[in-house]
């Protein structure tokens, strides 16, 4: 037993490592970006009428006129600190300001995404897997395919074209003054972004599921007589789930990095509608915040993933990976 | 479903050769806006009265020009950094194979913003950001290719026969991982065309008057409720270039069935 235990905890621990160096890579990446990037920060922060001294002193501030290894060590500090600057136009507001307010948006529309996509899509999949060869079944595979190939800003304009259009149920634009709860606005939101992964959930459902199917004690179940609901759900679906996690882990990191169009078509305000809107204008400090703040998430995300499933099944506890 | 792909593909090149040069020029106005389809203006014209098929025939040219473009420099580097990771020295292949591997924490479409947000707006930056994105799928699948050819008896036999590497890998090598990088390629491509169209619908990719159908898309949204055709040919061009891609990729993973390998 403890032997077990020791691997299991060097597998964790070289996951979190490999976690960790994909968090510095990412960050690295966007500092040489940023480094690549027209405009110098001084500059833009001391405004186009600021002496040479102020800008001599905000370049010393930043910490601009040392060399690149520095450079790169106090942006990795600062960022781990939530610090990333000031925005270049306006006010010069605290780039963590910004994303302070954008994120819970992002936030919340991936997570709501994500349950509606793992509601429908396990269904979906359970549902085509259990009548596996009928009409139900290519009914979820059309819907599978479609919901793979069809493109967000494809399927957004139909959907608004038939709940807001045609049927007038719904608001379009993101638009917090007008008198409708906040739900209602995310509705066609969620839905257009949780159609892929929804998509890909049922298709792997069904696989994971009818795979499940074929087991020896789910034949047992059979034999000894038990309801169809109880051998497809408890025996079948309760193995059959574990791939269907990982994949959702995957999928809620593409979520909060695929909400950039998503965004900008119904004008959330979120940190995607705030990335491309600063490419729009330059705004450099913004862009790079907005980049490495849903990397990151992403990578987290997946890492937290990979350690929560030694947690859910036992034979990945054991065999130790 | 393979030759419906194709068939679809083939008018799509046709239509992007000869549609931009055969009906009226694509930039300016040559009509009133919103009329209505005609023998003259096929589909129509769209919100400065512009030729619609005109400029969907040019959209089709950009996206196919983009995808073969990016495609191209992603086989060549992906196949270099493939066989390099499996078949060079330690010192060289350690180092690709990490890279490769750290490639795949940047979401692509992140990473294409990023570089977006350094190079500029415009067609160049998109070609130079997608196949900056596009390059670790091919380098990947090359990666587990030739490890397993690697351990085949044909290639241990030409090695001990005192082949070099560089031939070895072209002679014995490469003409197995074809067929499959073939059929991957068309999926790719896909999703390349599919890049394109959402950059250049957040409005960071090809820049107006230039057509493409993302940005398209992005104009027709706001006539969504007047005119929804001006919005419904993009998108149906669109959906259905991705549809053919994937049909035909499926069908040419079939066909070359890597079980064989």
């Amino acid at each position: 037993m403890p032997r077990i235990k020791t691997t299991l905890a060097k597998s964790l621990a070289l996951r979190i490592g490999s976690g960790m160096l994909s968090l510095l890579f990412v960050a690295l990446v966007t500092f040489v970006a940023g480094e690549m990037a027209p405009g110098d920060a001084a500059l833009m922060l001391a405004g186009e009428k600021a002496s040479p001294a102020a800008i001599a002193r905000i370049r010393t501030e930043l910490g601009l006129d040392q060399p690149w290894p520095q450079r790169f060590a106090r942006f990795v500090g600062d960022a781990a600190r939530g610090e990333f600057g000031r925005s270049y136009f306006g006010v010069k507001e605290p780039v963590r300001d910004v994303l302070a307010r954008a994120v819970p948006f992002t936030f919340k529309l991936a997570a709501l995404a994500l349950i509606v996509a793992t509601l429908l899509g396990v269904g979906l999949g359970a549902l085509a897997a259990v009548y596996k060869d009928t009409w139900i079944d290519r009914v979820a595979l059309t819907i599978g395919t479609l919901g793979v190939t069809v493109p967000n800003f494809v399927l957004a304009p139909i959907l608004v074209f038939v709940f807001v259009i045609k049927a007038d149920l719904l608001p379009v634009n993101y638009d917090p003054q007008l008198p409708v709860a906040e739900f209602y606005y995310l509705i066609l939101p969620t839905l257009v972004l949780s159609a892929r992964p929804m998509a890909s959930l049922s298709r792997l459902t069904r696989a994971s599921l009818l795979d499940a199917l074929r087991q020896d004690f789910v034949r047992l179940a059979i034999a000894k007589g038990l309801s169809p609901w109880r051998v497809n759900i408890v025996h079948g679906l309760r193995n059959a789930i574990l791939p269907v996690v990982t994949s959702m882990g995957s999928s809620f990191g593409f979520l909060l990095t695929g909400s950039f169009i998503v965004e900008r078509f119904f004008t959330v305000p979120g940190i995607g509608f705030v990335g491309i809107d600063a490419i729009q204008k330059r705004d450099t400090p913004v862009l790079m915040a907005s980049v490495l703040v849903t990397g990151a998430m992403f990578i987290v995300v997946n890492l937290v993933v990979d350690l929560i499933l030694p947690v859910l099944d036992p034979r990945i506890r054991e065999a130790s990976i | 479903m393979f030759w419906a792909g194709a068939l679809f593909m083939v008018l799509l090149i046709v239509v992007a050769v000869v549609g931009p040069t055969m009906r009226h020029h694509y930039l300016e106005p040559v009509a009133q806006p919103f009329l209505e389809p005609s023998s003259k203006f096929w589909l129509g014209t769209d919100e400065q009265g512009r030729d619609l098929f005109a400029r969907l025939a040019f959209g089709a040219r950009m996206s196919i020009f983009i995808g073969l473009t990016v495609q191209a420099v992603a086989l060549m580097v992906g196949i270099l950094v493939g066989v390099a990771g499996v078949f060079a020295p330690k010192w060289v292949a350690g180092p690709v194979m990490r890279l490769t591997d750290a490639m795949f924490a940047f979401p692509d479409i992140l990473l294409a913003i990023l570089i977006i947000g350094i190079v500029g707006m415009g067609f160049l930056p998109v070609v130079i950001a997608l196949s900056v994105t596009a390059w670790p799928p091919v380098a990947r699948l090359v990666m587990t290719q030739c490890r397993a050819l690697k351990e085949r008896e044909f290639v241990t036999a030409s090695r001990a026969l005192g082949t070099p590497t560089i031939a070895l890998v072209r002679g014995h090598v490469l003409p197995h991982v074809w067929s499959v990088l073939l059929a991957v390629s068309m999926v790719e491509l896909a999703g390349t065309i599919l890049s394109e169209s959402a950059l250049s619908f957040l409005g960071i990719g090809v820049q107006a008057p230039d057509p493409s159908w993302g940005s398209m898309i992005n104009v027709g949204r706001a006539e969504l409720q007047s005119h929804p055709m001006v919005l419904f040919w993009p998108c149906l061009a669109l959906s259905l270039t991705i549809f053919a891609l994937n049909f035909l990729g499926d069908a040419l993973r079939e066909r070359s069935d890597p079980r064989n390998l």
